[in-house]
C-alpha cells in the first residue's frame, strides 16, 4: 500500500471514530428527544430506555474492562469488544491509538494544525525520553489500585476523561453561551429576533433544554484544557507520557507482526521521519524501533523521501521486537502507589464507617465498597440524567471517590420512574433496574427530613404544601397534621404541618428541589436510609 | 469643509445611538413585545355535561357530542385561528393514573379545531416533571404526532413577564404560547389536591406561568383566580373521564383513580369547576377558588343558572 493512502485511511478512521464518539455522547439522553418527533407509546409499561449503544467506547476500552475485572471481579457487558481490540493489538500494535482513540485524534489534530516546534527542535523533541515510562507507572498504579479495591482507572483513562470533559464541561459551557443568546433573542422587541429564537428547538436537543450545571465542572474543563495545552510542549504529550491505556496497549504490542522495516543504505539522515513521529518511537534507521511506543500513525512511512522506511506484516521472529521500556523504578513505584492510594482512600471511613450525608448515590448503585471498584467516573450517568441532579463529587465521597456521581437535590431530583443512569452505566457500578424495581422494591437513595425552623408552616410564616404536592410515592411519604401555629403578628394560624413517613420516603429529593426555600431548603434529603447499604438504614 | 470624524466624536455618537436604543428597549419592556390577541370572551354562558354510559364508548365521540350540543366547534373557533390548548400534563404518569389529561380527550379537541379550520393548534403546559418525559408518558407526545398539533416545549425563553393585574399578582412570567393565540381552550383533568382540595380548571393555570410558582401556594386561591382572570380561556373542558380522588395531585397508584366517564364543557370557568366538584362529593362553596372566582366576577358557582345541557353516549 502506498503510504499516502495509509495516511488517508487513518484520517478517515480517526474522523469516523471521533464523530461516532461525539454522536454517542450526544445521544446519551432521553430517547425521542428531538422536539419535533414524539413517537413513544402512550399506555405501555415500557420504560423510557436508551436505545443506542452509548457505552460502546467503554466496552472497547481494555483498561475499563481489565480494571473492572481486577477490582470488582465483574466482566462488564460488551467486554468482548475489548478482547477483540487486545487481539488486534497483539498483531498490529497500538492501532487503537493511531486509528480509533478519539482523545488521541484530538491531540493529533491539535499537533497537526499547529505544530509545537519546528525543524531541528522538533527532531530533538521527538527523541524517546525516559519520561515515557510515566505512563507505565500510571498503568501499574491503576491496576494495583484496582486489585486493592479502588478503581481509579477512569481518572486517567482517555475514553472516560474525554467523555467527562466534553459532557460535563465543554458541551454545557457552549450550551450556556448558546442559551444566553436565545434568551436575549427571545427577550428582544424585534419580531425577527423573536422568531429566530425558535432555532433553539434545533440546538436544545444537543446542548440541553436548560442551563446544565455540574458542580466543579470548571475543574474538569481546566484539566482538559491543560491536557490539550500539553501538545505545545510535545506532540501528543498525553499519549506519549501519561496515557495508561496507551501503556497497556504498548505492553500488548510486544509481539506485533506489523513492523517498521528500515533500509539503512537508503537513509540520508534527513530526520523527516523523526520530525513527523507522533509517539517518539525511534523511526529513523540506525535506531531500534520502539514498537510499544509506536502509535501506528504511518507518518514516518509517508514522510521518508528516500523510501527507506516501510511498514510490513512479518510473521517471522516476533521475538526480535523490542521489549517495552518500562523501567524497574516505574514498576516499583507503580506498585507502591497502587497499593497505598486505596489504603489512604479508606482512611476517611466513608466505606467502612459512616457515609457523608450528602453522598447520595444514583438509584441502583452498589454498596459503597463495591461501587468504588467499578465506577469509572466517566460522567455518562451525569450526562444522561434528565433533571441534571447527578453531579461529580469533590469531597463528598472522599479521596477514593473523587468525581464519582452523587445527587445534588438543589439542582434537580431523581425522577420517580426514570431508569436511565442504570441503563447506561458501562461497568454496572449503577446496576441496571426497571421502573418496577425502583417503585416496588423500592430503591431508596436516602431520606427526607424537615427543617422546622425554615419550613413556612412550621415557623408560622404561612401555608405551603409544595413538598407534599410533589411527593411521587403513593400513598405520599409526606403527610399533614392540621394544627394551629402562632404567626409573626401573634395571630393563631390554622396550618397543615408536613411530616415525613420514613417507611415510604425513597429519597428522590423532589421535595428538596421544589421547596420555596432555595439554597438550603426546609426539607432536605440525606443518604441515611439508603437501601444499598445495610449499615446506613434507619428503620428496622 | 468636510471634517474627519475624531475618535472622541465617534465614541460620543455611538454612545448616543446605543443609549437611545437601550432606553427605548427599557421603556418598552416587558409589556411591549407581547400583545394579547384574544378577543374578550363574550356571548351567553352555557354548560354541557357529557357522560359515557355505554360500555366501550369512545371518548373521542363523547368529545364530539359535547361540542355539538354546545352549538358546534365553529361557534368558538374561526377559520384561520391559532388555538392554544392548555392540558394538565405536569406529571410524568401514564394516562390510566389520571394524573394528566386523557390523551383521547386532547386528540378529540385538536381534531375538532382543525375541522373548524384552525390554522395552528398548540399544546402548551409548563410541566412539573421533566417535559420530555411528561410528553412521552402522558401520551401528549403521540397526540401531537398523530394530529399534527405543535407541542410546545416550556423553554425558559418562552416565559415572559407580563402584567397580570390581579388582586394578588402584579407582574409574573407567563408561558407565552398561551397568550399569543386567537383562542384558548383549557383542558384540565379533575384531581384531588393537598392545598386547594381539588385541582380543576382554575387551578390548571398554575401550569401557564413560570417563575417562582411554588410561592403561589402561599395564597393559592387568590393567585389561581388572578391567573384565570388573566388567561380568560375561550372554553374550559374538564376531563373527568378518570378522576384522581386521593393522593393528588401526583397520585401514582390505580387505587387513587375513579372512572367517572364525564366531560364538562363551559365558557364559564367557575361554573365548570363548581359542577366538577360535585363529582368528588364536594360542595362548590367549600372551595376557596370558586368563592373568590365568583366574587371577582369570573363566573357563577350556581351552574344551574346556566343553560345546562346533558348528553349521554
Amino acid at each position: 500500500l502506498n503510504p499516502r493512502h495509509l495516511i488517508w485511511i487513518r484520517r478517515g478512521s480517526q474522523a469516523f471514530f471521533l464523530l461516532l464518539f461525539l454522536f454517542l455522547l450526544i445521544e446519551s439522553r432521553l430517547p425521542h428527544d428531538v422536539i419535533i418527533d414524539y413517537s413513544l407509546a402512550v399506555t405501555s409499561d415500557q420504560d423510557l430506555a436508551i436505545e443506542g449503544p452509548v457505552g460502546f467506547f467503554f466496552q472497547l476500552d481494555p483498561l475499563v474492562v481489565l480494571s473492572s475485572l481486577l477490582s470488582g471481579h465483574h466482566l462488564i457487558k460488551g467486554f468482548w469488544w475489548a478482547i477483540a481490540l487486545l487481539l488486534v493489538t497483539l498483531f498490529l500494535g497500538r492501532v487503537f491509538c493511531g486509528f480509533i482513540c478519539p482523545l488521541g485524534t484530538i491531540h493529533n489534530l491539535l499537533s497537526f494544525v499547529k505544530p509545537a516546534l519546528k525543524g531541528e527542535r522538533m527532531v530533538s523533541a521527538n527523541q524517546k525520553s525516559p519520561g515515557q515510562r510515566i505512563k507505565y507507572f500510571l498503568l501499574i498504579a491503576v491496576l494495583f489500585g484496582a486489585v486493592m479495591g479502588t478503581n481509579f482507572a477512569g481518572l486517567l483513562d482517555p475514553i472516560s476523561m474525554l467523555f467527562r470533559s466534553v459532557a460535563l464541561a465543554v458541551m454545557p459551557g457552549i450550551g450556556a453561551g448558546v442559551r444566553e443568546v436565545f434568551e436575549w433573542m427571545a427577550g428582544s422587541n424585534f419580531k425577527l429576533l423573536n422568531l429566530t429564537a425558535y432555532a433553539e428547538v434545533l440546538l436544545a436537543p444537543v446542548f440541553g433544554y436548560v442551563y446544565k450545571t455540574f458542580q466543579a465542572a470548571w475543574f474538569i474543563g481546566l484539566i482538559f484544557l491543560v491536557v490539550l495545552f500539553l501538545n505545545r510542549i510535545r506532540p501528543r504529550f498525553w499519549c506519549r507520557f501519561l496515557c495508561p491505556l496507551g501503556a497497556l496497549l504498548g505492553l500488548f504490542s510486544r509481539f506485533t507482526i506489523l513492523k517498521l522495516e528500515k533500509d539503512q543504505d537508503r537513509c540520508t539522515g534527513c530526520n523527516a521521519c523523526t520530525r513527523s513521529c507522533q509517539g517518539a518511537a525511534g523511526p529513523e534507521p540506525g535506531k531500534q524501533w520502539e514498537n510499544a511506543e509506536c502509535l501506528v500513525c504511518f507518518n514516518c512511512f509517508d514522510a521518508c523521501p528516500e523510501g527507506a522506511l516501510a511498514f510490513r506484516l512479518r510473521l517471522r521472529s516476533p521475538r526480535l521486537n523490542k521489549k517495552p521500556d518500562m523501567g524497574r523504578r516505574a514498576v516499583l513505584a507503580g506498585i507502591l502507589a497502587g497499593v497505598s492510594i486505596p489504603l489512604l482512600g479508606r482512611l476517611d471511613g466513608i466505606v467502612h464507617k459512616v457515609s457523608d450525608p450528602r453522598l447520595i448515590r444514583p438509584p441502583g448503585s452498589l454498596p459503597e465498597g463495591d461501587f468504588l471498584t467499578l465506577c469509572q467516573r466517566c460522567g455518562l450517568c451525569m450526562k444522561v440524567c434528565p433533571t441534571n441532579v447527578i453531579n461529580p463529587t469533590l469531597a463528598e465521597a472522599g479521596m477514593a471517590g473523587f468525581w464519582t456521581p452523587h445527587l445534588v437535590m438543589t439542582q434537580g431530583y431523581c425522577e420517580y420512574t426514570c431508569t436511565l443512569c442504570g441503563d447506561v452505566c458501562p461497568t454496572g457500578a449503577i446496576a441496571g433496574f426497571s421502573v418496577r424495581d425502583k417503585i416496588e422494591r423500592p430503591i431508596k437513595i436516602g431520606s427526607a427530613y424537615i427543617d422546622r425552623g425554615r419550613c413556612l408552616p412550621w415557623s408560622g410564616n404561612g401555608p405551603c404544601i409544595v413538598c407534599e404536592e410533589h411527593c411521587p410515592t403513593s400513598p405520599k411519604a409526606i403527610y399533614f397534621k392540621n394544627d394551629v401555629v402562632a404567626g409573626p403578628d401573634g395571630a393563631e394560624n390554622q396550618v397543615q404541618l408536613p411530616f415525613v413517613d420514613l417507611k415510604r420516603c425513597v429519597g428522590c429529593g423532589i421535595c428538596e428541589f421544589k421547596c420555596p426555600v432555595k439554597g438550603r431548603p426546609a426539607i432536605r434529603v440525606i443518604s441515611a436510609g439508603e437501601s444499598r447499604s445495610l449499615e446506613n438504614r434507619i428503620l428496622l | 469643509m468636510n471634517e474627519g470624524i475624531t475618535r472622541r466624536s465617534a465614541i460620543k455618537r455611538m454612545l448616543g445611538i446605543s443609549g437611545t436604543v437601550a432606553f427605548s428597549a427599557l421603556t418598552g419592556w416587558p409589556f411591549g413585545g407581547v400583545v394579547d390577541l384574544r378577543a374578550e370572551n363574550t356571548g351567553r354562558r352555557f354548560m354541557v355535561e357529557g357522560r359515557g354510559r355505554t360500555r366501550d364508548y369512545s371518548v373521542k365521540a363523547l368529545v364530539n357530542k359535547v361540542f355539538d350540543e354546545a352549538g358546534g366547534i365553529a361557534r368558538f373557533i374561526s377559520r384561520g385561528d391559532v388555538v392554544a390548548i392548555k392540558p394538565n400534563i405536569s406529571w410524568a404518569r401514564s394516562p390510566d393514573l389520571a394524573a394528566a389529561t386523557n390523551p383521547e380527550v386532547l386528540e378529540g379537541v385538536i381534531e375538532l379545531c382543525y375541522e373548524a379550520g384552525a390554522k395552528k393548534v398548540r399544546i402548551a403546559d409548563h410541566t412539573i416533571h421533566d417535559a420530555r418525559r411528561c410528553f412521552a408518558i402522558t401520551g401528549a407526545g403521540s397526540v401531537a404526532k398523530m394530529t399534527g398539533a405543535e407541542l410546545v416545549f416550556p423553554r425558559s425563553s418562552l416565559m415572559k413577564e407580563m402584567k397580570i393585574n390581579g388582586h394578588r399578582l402584579d407582574v409574573w412570567p407567563v408561558f407565552i404560547p398561551l397568550v399569543e393565540a386567537d383562542k384558548l381552550i383549557n383542558i384540565p383533568v379533575a384531581k384531588d389536591h393537598g392545598l386547594s382540595t381539588l385541582t380543576l380548571g382554575i387551578k390548571n393555570w398554575m401550569g401557564g406561568v413560570g417563575g417562582r410558582r411554588y410561592a403561589l401556594h402561599q395564597d393559592i386561591h387568590q393567585t389561581i383566580v388572578d391567573l384565570a382572570q388573566f388567561f380568560k380561556p375561550t372554553l374550559t373542558l374538564i376531563d373527568a373521564t378518570r378522576i384522581m380522588v386521593s393522593n393528588g395531585p401526583s397520585g401514582g397508584s390505580a387505587s387513587d383513580v375513579m372512572v367517572r366517564d364525564t366531560l364538562i364543557l363551559s365558557n364559564d370557568q367557575v361554573a365548570a369547576d363548581a359542577l366538577a366538584a360535585g363529582l368528588f362529593g364536594i360542595k362548590a362553596e367549600d372551595l376557596g377558588f370558586i368563592r373568590l372566582g365568583e366574587k371577582w366576577g369570573l363566573g357563577t358557582s350556581d351552574f344551574r343558572k346556566l343553560n345546562l345541557k346533558e348528553v349521554i353516549l
